[in-house]
C-alpha cells in the first residue's frame, strides 16, 4: 500500500493545467494537480444505493471541495428501481461520469455503457486502483461469454486489505428481536430449527400481542418485486447449503434449482401452518420494500429472514430512537442432520462498484477521483471521519471514539450532515486493515466495535458469551472455488428463464403460505406444475457452465 | 388531443360541408356539425389553398410534430426482428433473427403469460373506460340538477381535485385505504363497522378484485374532470327545449331522459372514442404500482410486462414486439369504438 501512495506522489503524472494547478497543503491534495480547488472539477454520478443523498450542508463534501475542487452530481437509485433505470439509460446511451452499480445482469458492461479500464491503469497514474484490482483482475473480468477480458467494474466490497476483521453481521439469517429472547430467558441458541424459532416467536406474541400500540407481527416475508430472495431463499439455507441463489450445488459441483424439491415444501409448510397460526403477517405479500422497512422500523415485527444489509435503516432508525430490544440477532435454523453455512467468507463483489463511462467528458478525472478515494487518508475520512472530530489516534496509534462521537455515528440525521453514505456504499473500500493496522471502519475494530455498543447489547453479548454479531453465526468454512454461484452471469434465454422461475415463485408462494393448510398439496402441485412448464434445464446448464468455467479459469 | 384539434381547425377552414339550413328555431346547435351523409367531395383548387394559406401554414408545425414524434420513431420497429444488444452501436448493425422474437412471445410459457397480459390490459381498460364514463355522466346530470351554485361549486372542486395528483400518490393512497384497519385501511373499517364484512379483506391479495380496483381508483381520480365536458355540453342546449317540455308537462327526470341525455349524446360519444384511443397507453401506472406476484395474473398488463421482461431483462427486442402488439389492440378498440358509432348512426372522429 505505501507503495501506491509514493505512486501518488510521484511526477509521473501528466498535469491538464500546470499553470493553474494550485496543490493544497496535506496528504488529502491531488499531488499530481488533476484535482485541484483552482480548476474545479463537476463529476456527474449514478448511484445504486438504499442509502440517502447527502445533506446540502455535508462536511465531507465541503472537504472534497477544499481539497480536490470536486463537486459531485448525485443521481441516486434505489436497488428495487435499478433494473429498469439501466435500461432506460441504456436504450438512452447518455452516462454520467462515473456509474456505480450492483448490476448483477451485467448489462451496463454488455451495453457498452463503461470504459476499458486496463488501457487507462497501465498509465500508472492511478496507482491505488491498480493496487485494488492487481490480484483479482481475471476473476473480475470473468464474464461467462459476452464480455471482453480487462472491462470490469471496480468492486465495492470485500476486497480485502491486512486481516478480516468485523463486528457485525450483515449476511442472510432468521432474524429475531432481542426483546423475544430476554423474555425467553436467553435460550440457548444453538441447534436451532425452523419449530423452535416460531414457538420463540409465538409464545412472546401471545403475551405481547400490541407493540407500542401496534399489533405485534410474529413474522415478515418480504416478496417485493426484486426482493423476492427474501422468501425463496431460505430452503437452501435450512438444508445446510450455502447462499448461491437459485440453486444448490452438490459436493461434485454440480447446481440444481430447488425451487421445486422437498427442502423447499418442508419450509413453505411450516410457514403455511404458521400462516394458520397467525403469526406470519397478513399483509406481508402486499408489502413494497419502504413499507416493509418501515414496519420494522416501528419495531413491532419480531422476525423475518433476510440478509443482515437489506433492513440497515430500520435497524438504524431503532437504534437512534433508542430502541435496542427492538433490534435484531441472527439465528440460522436447520433441518435435522444439516450443519447450517448461513455466514460465509465474504466474497468480492465481481459486479458490484464504479466505472467510467463511455460518455464521460473527463475520464482521466473520474479516475483520479476514485483512485483518490480509494487512498488510505480518503478512506479514513470517508469510513472514520474527520480526526479530532470523529475519532482520536491513540498513543498505539490506535483510533477510538468519545462516547457522543458513537452516538452521532448511529444518529440518521448526522450521518446525512457528516458521512457520504450512499457514495461510499459503491465506493471501492479497503476492507480489512489499512496500513497502520487500524481497521478499516469503526464497526471492524474490535475494541471499537465492542465499546460502540449500547448497553443493552452488551448485556445480549454477555449471556451468550459472545463478543460480536458475528460469533453468533456459524464458522466460515473455506468457499468452493466457484462460489457465489449467484453471481454467474447469465444469457439472455437463461436470464428469461430465471426471470420465469421466479415469478412462478412470486405469483404461487404467497398462495401458498396464505392458502388454508388442507389446500396445501394441491397449491403445491399447481407451483411444481407451473415449473415444470418452464425451461429449467436452460438456466441450470448456463449455471453449471458457468461454475465448470470458474473452476478451470478462476 | 391532436385529433380534436385537427377536426376543429378543419371544422374552421371550412373543408366541411357548411351547415345544413336551419330547420326551425328549435333545432338543437349539434345539428350544426354533423355531417351530411351524401355531398359530394369539394374540389381543392389553388385559389382555395390561397385563401386559406395562414391556417394552412399554422397547421404545419402541427403535421411536423406528428410525424417527427409519430411516425418517426417507428422505425425503431425494426428491433423487433433482431437480435438487439445495445452496445452494437447503430440499429442496423444488429443480428437479424426473423420472427424469432415473435414466436417467443407467442409460445411457451412466454406465450400463456401474455394472452393473460392482453386480456387484463383490455379488461381493465374497458372496465375503466365504462366505469369512468358512465360515472361521469351521471354526476353531470346530477350537478346539473342543483339549482344552488355555491354547493355546485363546491361538489365540482371536491371531485376533480384528484385529477392533478399523480398516479404515484394514488395508488399508494389506494393501497393504504385498501389495507387493513390497524394499517389505516378505512375501507375495511367502513366495511366491518356496518357488518358486511366479519373479517377485514386483504383486497389486494385477491386477484378477482384487481379489474375492479383499477377501475374504482380511475374513477375516483378521473371522475370529476370527466364531468366537465359533459357539463359544458349540457349548457350548450337550447334552454328552449327544456321550457317547451315544461309546457308538455314533462318532470325533472323526463326532461333528463328526454332532453339532456341525447343533447350531450354526441359528446359522449366522441368522447369515447378518442378515450378508447389512449386509455391503454394510461394503464401502467396502476397496475404497476399496485400489482404485486400474488395478483399478477390479474394485474399485469401489457406495459407492465414489457418493462419487467423486456428492459428489466434487457431483451430490448421482446419489449418491442409487445409494444408493436400493443398498437394494435390500440387500433382495433379505437377502431371497434368508432365502427359502433357509426353504425349507431352517431358522430365519429375517422
Amino acid at each position: 500500500m505505501s507503495a501506491g501512495l509514493v505512486g501518488c506522489t510521484s511526477d509521473g503524472a501528466p498535469e491538464e493545467d500546470p499553470k493553474d494547478a494550485v496543490i493544497p497543503a496535506g496528504d488529502l491534495a491531488d499531488q499530481s494537480g488533476t484535482l485541484t480547488p483552482s480548476n474545479p472539477t463537476t463529476l456527474t454520478t449514478w448511484i445504486t444505493s438504499a442509502q440517502q443523498a447527502p445533506a446540502p450542508d455535508n462536511k465531507i463534501t465541503k472537504l472534497l471541495e477544499e481539497n480536490l475542487g470536486v463537486t459531485l452530481k448525485y443521481e441516486i437509485v434505489t436497488p428495487d428501481a435499478v433494473d429498469q433505470k439501466i435500461g432506460v439509460m441504456l436504450a438512452g446511451g447518455e452516462y454520467p461520469d462515473l456509474i456505480g452499480t450492483t448490476d448483477l445482469k451485467m448489462r451496463l458492461l454488455e451495453g457498452g455503457a463503461l470504459l476499458r479500464l486496463d488501457d487507462m491503469l497501465e498509465t500508472g497514474d492511478y496507482p491505488n486502483l491498480a493496487t485494488h484490482v492487481e490480484d483479482d483482475i481475471k476473476k473480475m473480468s470473468y464474464s461467462g461469454e459476452e464480455v471482453d477480458p480487462g472491462l470490469y467494474i471496480f468492486p465495492n466490497y470485500n476486497r480485502f486489505y491486512g486481516e478480516v476483521t468485523g463486528g457485525t453481521y450483515y449476511g442472510p439469517a432468521f432474524w429475531i428481536q432481542k426483546r423475544v429472547l430476554e423474555d425467553a430467558g436467553w435460550p440457548d441458541l444453538s441447534n436451532m430449527t425452523l419449530d423452535r424459532y416460531f414457538e420463540l416467536i409465538a409464545s412472546y406474541k401471545a403475551k405481547n400481542p400490541q407493540t407500542d400500540g401496534v399489533p405485534t407481527v410474529g413474522f415478515e416475508v418480504l416478496a417485493s418485486t426484486g426482493r423476492e430472495w427474501g422468501m425463496t431463499n431460505p430452503p437452501a439455507l435450512l438444508a445446510g447449503s450455502p447462499n448461491n441463489g437459485g440453486v444448490v450445488v452438490d459436493d461434485d459441483d454440480h447446481a440444481e434449482i430447488y425451487a421445486d424439491k422437498d427442502i423447499a415444501k418442508d419450509f413453505y409448510q411450516v410457514l403455511n401452518e404458521q400462516y394458520d397460526a397467525g403469526l406470519v403477517d397478513r399483509e406481508s405479500f402486499t408489502l413494497t420494500f419502504d413499507q416493509y422497512t418501515a414496519k420494522l422500523a416501528t419495531g413491532a415485527v419480531l422476525g423475518m429472514h433476510d440478509q443482515g444489509w437489506n433492513f440497515q435503516t430500520a435497524t438504524d432508525s431503532l437504534r437512534s430512537a433508542g430502541k435496542d430490544e427492538y433490534t435484531y440477532v441472527p439465528l440460522m435454523p436447520v433441518y435435522d442432520g444439516a450443519e447450517p453455512w448461513y455466514a460465509d467468507r465474504p466474497v468480492m463483489n465481481t459486479n458490484q462498484g464504479f466505472g467510467i463511462s463511455v460518455s464521460s467528458k473527463q475520464p482521466e478525472k473520474a479516475m483520479k477521483f476514485l483512485d483518490l478515494m480509494l487512498s488510505e487518508p480518503w478512506q479514513k475520512v470517508l469510513s472514520w471521519g474527520v480526526e479530532g472530530e470523529d475519532y482520536q489516534v491513540g498513543e498505539d496509534g490506535m483510533f477510538t471514539r468519545t462516547e457522543e462521537q458513537r452516538a452521532n455515528a448511529r444518529d440518521l440525521t448526522w450521518r446525512a450532515s457528516n458521512r457520504l453514505e450512499a457514495l461510499l456504499d459503491v465506493l471501492p473500500k479497503h476492507n480489512g486493515q489499512f496500513s497502520d493496522g487500524n481497521a478499516y471502519s469503526p464497526d471492524d475494530q474490535p475494541a471499537e466495535f465492542f465499546a460502540t455498543l449500547t448497553d443493552y447489547d452488551r448485556g445480549v453479548m454477555e449471556q451468550y458469551g459472545k463478543k460480536t454479531w458475528l460469533e453468533f453465526m456459524n464458522p466460515q468454512p473455506e468457499n468452493p472455488k466457484y462460489y457465489p454461484a449467484w453471481n454467474i452471469t447469465l444469457s439472455d434465454e437463461a436470464n428469461e428463464v430465471n426471470q420465469q422461475l421466479t415469478d412462478a415463485g412470486v405469483q404461487n408462494l404467497p398462495k401458498i403460505i396464505a392458502g388454508d393448510p388442507a389446500d396445501f398439496e394441491a397449491s403445491w402441485k399447481a407451483y411444481v406444475d407451473t415449473i415444470k412448464k418452464i425451461d429449467v434445464e436452460v438456466y441450470e446448464d448456463a449455471i453449471n457452465a458457468g461454475i465448470q468455467d470458474r473452476l478451470e479459469n478462476w | 388531443m391532436t385529433d380534436t384539434t385537427v377536426t376543429t381547425l378543419v371544422a374552421a377552414t371550412g373543408l366541411e360541408p357548411a351547415p345544413e339550413p336551419v330547420s326551425g328555431s328549435r333545432a338543437p346547435r349539434r345539428r350544426a356539425r354533423t355531417r351530411a351523409p351524401k355531398e359530394p367531395r369539394r374540389k381543392i383548387t389553388w385559389d382555395r389553398i390561397k385563401a386559406q394559406r395562414v391556417l394552412l401554414l399554422m397547421a404545419v408545425p402541427l403535421l411536423m410534430y406528428q410525424i417527427l414524434f409519430k411516425y418517426v420513431p417507428v422505425y425503431g420497429w425494426a428491433i423487433a426482428f433482431q437480435d438487439y444488444k445495445p452496445g452494437r452501436g447503430s440499429i442496423w448493425n444488429q443480428e437479424w433473427v426473423g420472427f424469432e422474437n415473435f414466436v417467443d412471445l407467442f409460445t411457451g410459457v412466454n406465450g400463456e403469460r401474455f394472452r393473460r397480459v392482453v386480456i387484463n390490459t383490455v379488461g381493465q381498460s374497458v372496465l375503466t373506460l365504462v366505469v369512468g364514463t358512465l360515472g361521469a355522466i351521471v354526476l353531470a346530470l346530477l350537478l346539473n340538477e342543483v339549482k344552488n351554485a355555491p354547493f355546485k361549486r363546491v361538489m365540482q372542486n371536491i371531485t376533480y381535485m384528484p385529477h392533478f395528483l399523480s398516479w404515484v400518490i394514488v395508488a399508494s393512497l389506494a393501497s393504504v385505504a385498501l389495507s387493513l384497519p390497524s394499517s389505516g385501511g378505512f375501507i375495511n373499517q367502513a366495511l366491518l363497522s356496518v357488518g358486511l364484512v366479519q373479517e377485514p379483506v386483504l383486497f389486494l391479495t385477491e386477484p378477482n378484485h384487481f379489474w375492479g380496483i383499477v377501475a374504482g381508483t380511475s374513477l375516483w381520480k378521473e371522475l370529476g374532470w370527466n364531468t366537465i365536458l359533459y357539463l359544458a355540453a349540457i349548457t350548450a342546449i337550447d334552454p328552449s327545449l327544456y321550457e317547451a317540455a315544461e309546457v308538455d308537462g314533462a318532470g325533472r327526470y323526463r326532461k333528463m331522459f328526454h332532453i339532456t341525455l341525447p343533447g350531450i349524446r354526441p359528446t359522449i360519444v366522441v368522447l369515447l372514442i378518442i378515450n378508447a384511443g389512449w386509455i391503454l397507453s394510461t394503464n401502467f401506472e396502476l397496475p404497476y404500482f399496485l400489482g404485486n406476484g400474488l395478483i399478477s395474473e390479474r394485474a399485469e398488463t401489457i406495459d407492465v410486462f414489457v418493462l419487467r421482461y423486456g428492459y428489466q431483462l434487457g431483451n430490448y427486442d421482446l419489449a418491442v414486439v409487445a409494444g408493436i402488439f400493443k398498437t394494435l389492440v390500440a387500433i382495433i378498440l379505437v377502431g371497434s369504438a368508432n365502427w359502433a358509432a357509426k353504425r349507431l348512426n352517431q358522430e365519429t372522429l375517422v
